[in-house]
């Protein structure tokens, strides 16, 4: 069934205070292969955290281990505070191996939890059985579409303290994807979008949908770190702005062969828990594309909302694809210092598009050359021979840096951007100061020119084996010819 | 004249050996004379100890603790210098010391559960009538994760259950009560790796406050400091002891009316929601406090590489967790903090989560080796800090596990010496392990003593210098005190009925261990050849490369179990006429709801009690953060007033909080 409009988004994750992972993480890749989309936070995840996923991300269901106790109280809440947010539809799973006893699933599952599995299920199922069994029952959990949603909306607030009514957009989102009409709840966004905020947020510049929103786009290379800037800068806009809101769409490829994707953004996330924020991950539900073909209706959608500040994070694909600049007012383009020999630099689009480019991971070997061929190659595509290096837009980050200055520099940077390009300025004049020395000096655990010692320790050791043996080959001659003198002399 | 030719040659030969190869052929005989005494002398830190060195059997038979080879060939009796060696001599393979310690059964007390009070009564009983107090504290997971404990439900189920909940220095104050933390005799060891700093806060003072009670008892101060703390402080208003009978009792003028359990003198109450320097001169209190840090004894586990490979209890980003760690080792060195060791290397857990021997030991000793790396990065010297650190590892069923031990104990010897230039004390790894739980199964749960009693032979033979034996319900449940017993059985049996374990080398010169050293070193050199290519050990995380490994590991093993190809006694084959059904437990031990009341209670009155210096303090500990100063040297101060989960949520704001990766 791959590339259907209508797929089983499911949310997975440990329990709060728990890292056990391993089996969650089996599941989820089984969920997958079942031809699921998958919402993966990975483990030590509260129940406001996985409740705010699964709302934002309209998910099915939300499929939880649990092996550190407390199950009663965890698996409880979570079904709780669902109902109160208006969507008890979304379907609960768990499964915590011995540690969740026969009695306690029996009066989880009469409390409303869909099913915990216990490890002779298991065998009775097996893995794949399981996994089946919560497809299908997650796929009945699918509400009407149109009037459910709507009609919580009406009734009860907006869930879980967040600004906006997350579950109308989470909504109007998955209504893009199956392709059906979804105007009725943007009409809805819109009128809640023109009241105020909730009364601690003050809107300094007035407010209102759509007439002042920046949009963002950020691609790049896969395993450059994407997600990990993308969080950056939303903590830092959240910081650095205590009145405005701002949606993250982030788009991962679905798998030709099964359909099913993993929405791997979300784990890496640890922002995106604010009230004043809004994440979707969206599959691209065919194959060889960097963006869903929705992306325009979820960015039109969290527009109407309210959002001041959009990003948009591409899927990593190729080195020629630049279509996240269809969508948005400003684009960055991240990349590590490893992408081999500089013509592999001519190959990059986006270099000649991205009003930004990061160079991340810049604790790696070879970082400031690859500054210096990146600013080369940025002005032979722009034909800005006589530019100063530190005038160009090419920054260097570590974005696994706990406030990093380079990260400080590239945020800088883009709202420096954004307010020349957009007009729009989310508070007063950002100035940028080149913090490059810093984030080269600061940065590294381990002195690049020590990044060897585990060779050297094994150089060492086989060394001294090496030379124990020369040593003890000559003891041996030693004792042989001893042997021999004496012999002789004996004679 | 042939004979001149021959000595010729015999000299050149000579020659080309090492000064210190010919001295140690040279003491060969003098050696072998050595260990054919009845006693062996030798030195541990400057203090002479003579030990016996024979055992007679009931037939009469003489059987020594060190037995050295008989070869003849100079050559064969040298590689066996240079490779394995006596215990106690480089490079350390059969042994970091001469001779195992006597009167001392290397068998660790573990408790943790619900409150302080229930854990700290659970010490006293486990340890009654041992000479040696050896305590080892598991917590729950609230603190794990450096949180307090909370009503918020996703929370509050978790308060005190699978170990126990300490969020504030009163609570570690009553969890060690009656234990005297500077006695030579007593070592307390801490499984806690993210917020470890903390914990370790909390004890080290919880260790000067005892001597500080010490010293007004001694020198008749208990009248004044009463009279002092009574027009300091409204009484009322200070931290209560909860008895076994669930009544609070109010501990700080000594006055415990039998409500302690037995065993408790009420060591470490006295200054209950109090400092040492609230009621002692600041003189007197300095001195107090350095002495308490110089002589304090044990272990604290944080361990930040492992947890991000295999263990998930990361709260930090790892590059402010390695600070954090690298602070506590700078503070122990200035400090003189000598008998703790500051981190345990463990590659326990990294078995746990399914690695085979091998890629525990070279990602473990790898971790190792980065720590010392970073500590040189930060300029101290290595024989200054080498010392703390203690490894911590599985003993499971494969061959390998009957050298983990000895080929760990060579490779670093080796690096440390030549590589590290270091002093010989900094080249003996002292290893602490315990008996595989992953190879606990649920199903005959009676056969798992029969596994951890192997697992315990491998590891006596191979020399550990302690030992923790699981007990066999483990798979199922909390173990009981029958099970506990009988898990410390095991270790009793080996060491004191089992006549081969009165050898202490027995190991050595058999052929078959002697193949597995090498081949298990040259796996463990192969894999930090591995490590290396992406970038060392951090390089290789951010590539998620030991956590992959890790996970193919454990689902190779989980296929061979499954298909049969690996067989499990009772698991998947031999199995009883009803098929060896999985074991459920009859009941589990969890926390009561007065307890978790009574703790998110006690926090909460700790914040109010603070409420006016608290944020002062949590923003000087920032402050030193942001100015990169030391800060477990703040942390000694600040939880005095704040509590686990105020610093925690403060440090996020400076070190960054972890991301998970996938």
């Amino acid at each position: 069934m791959p590339f259907t409009n209508t797929k089983i988004r499911i949310v997975t994750a440990a329990a709060l205070f728990d890292g056990h992972d391993a089996a969650i993480n089996i599941m989820r890749r089984i969920l997958q292969a079942k031809g699921a989309e998958i919402i993966h936070l990975g483990h030590n995840r509260s129940v406001h955290e996985i409740v705010e996923c699964a709302i934002e991300e309209d998910a099915n269901a939300i499929a939880i281990t649990s092996y550190q106790g407390g199950h009663l109280e965890f698996f409880k809440y979570m079904k709780d505070l669902l109902d109160e947010s208006g969507c008890g539809h979304i379907k609960i799973f768990g499964g915590g191996g011995g540690t969740i006893l026969p009695a306690e699933i029996e009066e989880l599952q009469q409390y409303g939890i869909t099913r915990i599995y216990s490890p002779d299920d298991g065998r009775m199922m097996g893995l794949e059985g399981m996994i089946e069994d919560v497809i299908n029952k997650a796929g009945q959990a699918s509400p009407t579409l149109q009037g459910g949603i709507l009609e919580s909306a009406e009734r009860m607030p907006f869930p879980l303290g967040e600004v906006y009514d997350i579950r109308l957009i989470a909504r109007a989102i998955t209504l893009a994807e199956q392709v059906e009409n979804y105007s009725h709840l943007v009409d809805r966004l819109k009128a809640n979008a023109s009241k105020p905020l909730k009364s601690e947020i003050p809107r300094s510049t007035g407010g209102g949908a759509s007439d002042a929103v920046a949009i963002l786009g950020i691609t790049g290379t896969g395993g450059a770190g994407k997600s990990s800037v993308t969080d950056e800068i939303v903590r830092r806009f959240l910081n650095s702005y205590s009145d405005k809101t701002i949606a993250v769409i982030s788009v991962d490829p679905s798998k030709k062969k099964t359909g099913g994707a993993l929405l791997g953004d979300r784990i890496r996330m640890n922002a995106i828990s604010s009230s004043r924020a809004y994440m979707r991950s969206l599959a691209t539900r065919q194959s060889d594309f960097a963006l869903s073909k929705y992306v325009q209706d979820a960015i039109d959608i969290c527009k109407a909302a309210g959002y001041d500040f959009i990003i948009v994070e591409s899927a990593g694909v190729g080195q020629s694809d630049a279509s996240i600049l269809d969508y948005v007012d400003v684009s960055m383009y991240v990349m590590t210092p490893e992408y081999g020999a500089p013509s592999q630099l001519e190959k990059i689009n986006m270099l000649d598009y991205a009003d930004v480019i990061c160079i991340n991971k810049f604790d790696k070997a070879g970082a400031l050359d690859a500054l210096h061929d990146v600013r080369k190659q940025y002005k032979r595509n722009h034909e800005l021979w006589e530019a100063k290096d530190d005038e160009l837009p090419v920054v260097g980050t570590i974005a696994a840096q706990f406030n990093d200055a380079g990260i400080n520099e590239l945020f800088e940077r883009l709202m420096e951007t954004v307010a020349k390009k957009t007009g729009v300025n989310f508070n007063g004049e950002i100035e940028h100061h080149a913090h490059l020395k810093d984030t080269t000096d600061n940065s590294t655990i381990i002195p690049p020119r020590r990044v060897r010692y585990l060779s050297e320790i094994a150089e060492t050791i086989s060394g001294y084996n090496t030379w124990a043996e020369e040593q003890a080959a000559i003891a041996t001659k030693l004792y042989q010819l001893g042997g021999v003198i004496k012999m002789l002399d004996e004679k | 004249m042939q004979t001149d030719e021959l000595k010729k040659k015999y000299d050149e030969l000579k020659m080309q050996l090492h000064p210190d190869v010919w001295q140690l052929m040279e003491q060969w005989s003098g050696l072998l004379k050595e260990y054919e005494s009845d006693f062996f002398e030798f030195d541990v830190r400057g203090k002479k100890i003579k030990q016996d060195l024979v055992y007679r059997s009931l037939s009469g038979t003489r059987i020594s603790k060190v037995y050295l080879p008989k070869y003849k060939d100079w050559g064969d009796i040298l590689k066996w210098q240079l490779q394995e060696n006596v215990p106690g001599e480089f490079p350390f393979t059969a042994g970091v010391f001469p001779l195992k310690r006597e009167g001392e059964d290397p068998t660790r007390m573990f408790a943790g559960e619900g409150s302080p009070e229930r854990t700290n009564r659970r010490f006293h009983y486990v340890s009654v009538g041992q000479p040696a107090k050896r305590l080892s504290t598991a917590f729950d997971s609230v603190t794990l994760y450096g949180e307090d404990p909370a009503p918020r439900p996703d929370i509050y189920g978790k308060v005190g259950n699978s170990g126990v909940s300490i969020a504030t220095v009163d609570d570690a104050k009553k969890l060690y009560s009656g234990f005297d933390l500077c006695d030579a005799k007593t070592s307390v060891s801490m499984t806690i790796n993210g917020p470890a700093p903390m914990l370790l806060a909390f004890f080290m003072n919880a260790a000067i406050d005892q001597q500080c009670e010490k010293y007004i008892i001694e020198n008749g101060l208990s009248e004044a400091v009463n009279k002092a703390i009574e027009s300091k402080w409204d009484i009322e208003s200070l931290p209560k002891y909860t008895g076994e009978d669930g009544k609070k009792i109010n501990p700080v003028k000594g006055n415990f009316d039998g409500h302690l359990p037995g065993g408790n003198n009420g060591l470490g109450l006295r200054l209950l929601g109090l400092s040492g320097r609230d009621v002692l001169p600041a003189e007197v209190y300095k001195k107090i406090k350095a002495h308490a840090l110089a002589t304090v004894r044990g272990t604290v586990q944080a361990d930040i590489l492992k947890e991000d490979q295999a263990q998930n209890t990361c709260i930090f980003s790892t590059e402010f967790a390695l600070k954090l760690m690298g602070d506590v080792q700078e503070y122990f060195i200035k400090n003189k903090v000598q008998n703790f060791y500051s981190v345990s290397i463990s590659g326990y857990h990294i078995a746990e989560a399914g690695a085979n021997p091998i890629t525990q030991l070279s990602f473990t000793l790898a971790n190792g080796f980065t720590y010392v790396e970073y500590y040189l990065s930060r300029g101290m010297h290595i024989d200054d800090f080498a010392p703390n650190l203690s490894f911590f590892f599985s003993n499971g069923m494969d061959p390998e596990y009957s050298v983990i031990g000895r080929v760990a104990r060579k490779i670093w010897a080796k690096a440390m010496k030549y590589k590290y230039k270091a002093n010989e004390r900094s080249q003996k790894l002292k290893y602490h392990i315990q008996t595989s739980g992953r190879s606990l199964h649920a199903q005959e749960i009676d056969f798992n003593d029969i596994r951890t009693t192997l697992q315990a032979l491998y590891a006596i033979y191979d020399n550990c210098s302690s030992l923790h034996t699981n007990a066999y319900d483990e798979a199922i449940t909390t173990p009981t005190e029958e099970s506990v017993r009988r898990a410390m059985a095991i270790q009793l049996i080996i060491n004191r009925e089992l006549g081969t374990a009165k050898n202490e080398n027995p190991n050595q010169g058999a052929f078959l261990i002697e193949e597995l050293t090498d081949l298990v070193e040259a796996a463990v050199l192969a894999e930090f050849e591995r490590l290396s290519e992406r970038g060392g050990v951090l390089g290789a995380m951010e590539r998620m490369y030991q956590r992959n490994k890790i996970q193919e590991e454990s689902l190779y093993y989980e296929t061979l179990k499954h298909t049969g190809e690996y067989p499990i006694i009772g698991v998947n084959t031999f199995l009883n006429k009803k098929g060896s059904p999985t074991i459920l437990p009859s009941e589990v031990i969890r926390s009561t709801t007065a307890e978790k009341d009574n703790q998110i209670e006690a926090v909460t009155l700790f914040q109010q009690r603070h409420k006016d210096r608290a944020a002062d303090m949590l923003q000087r500990l920032q402050q030193v953060a942001v100015s990169n100063g030391n800060l477990f040297e703040e942390l000694m101060e600040t939880v005095q007033y704040c509590t686990l989960g105020q610093i925690t949520n403060a440090l996020y704001n400076v070190g960054g909080k972890y991301r998970r990766n996938m």
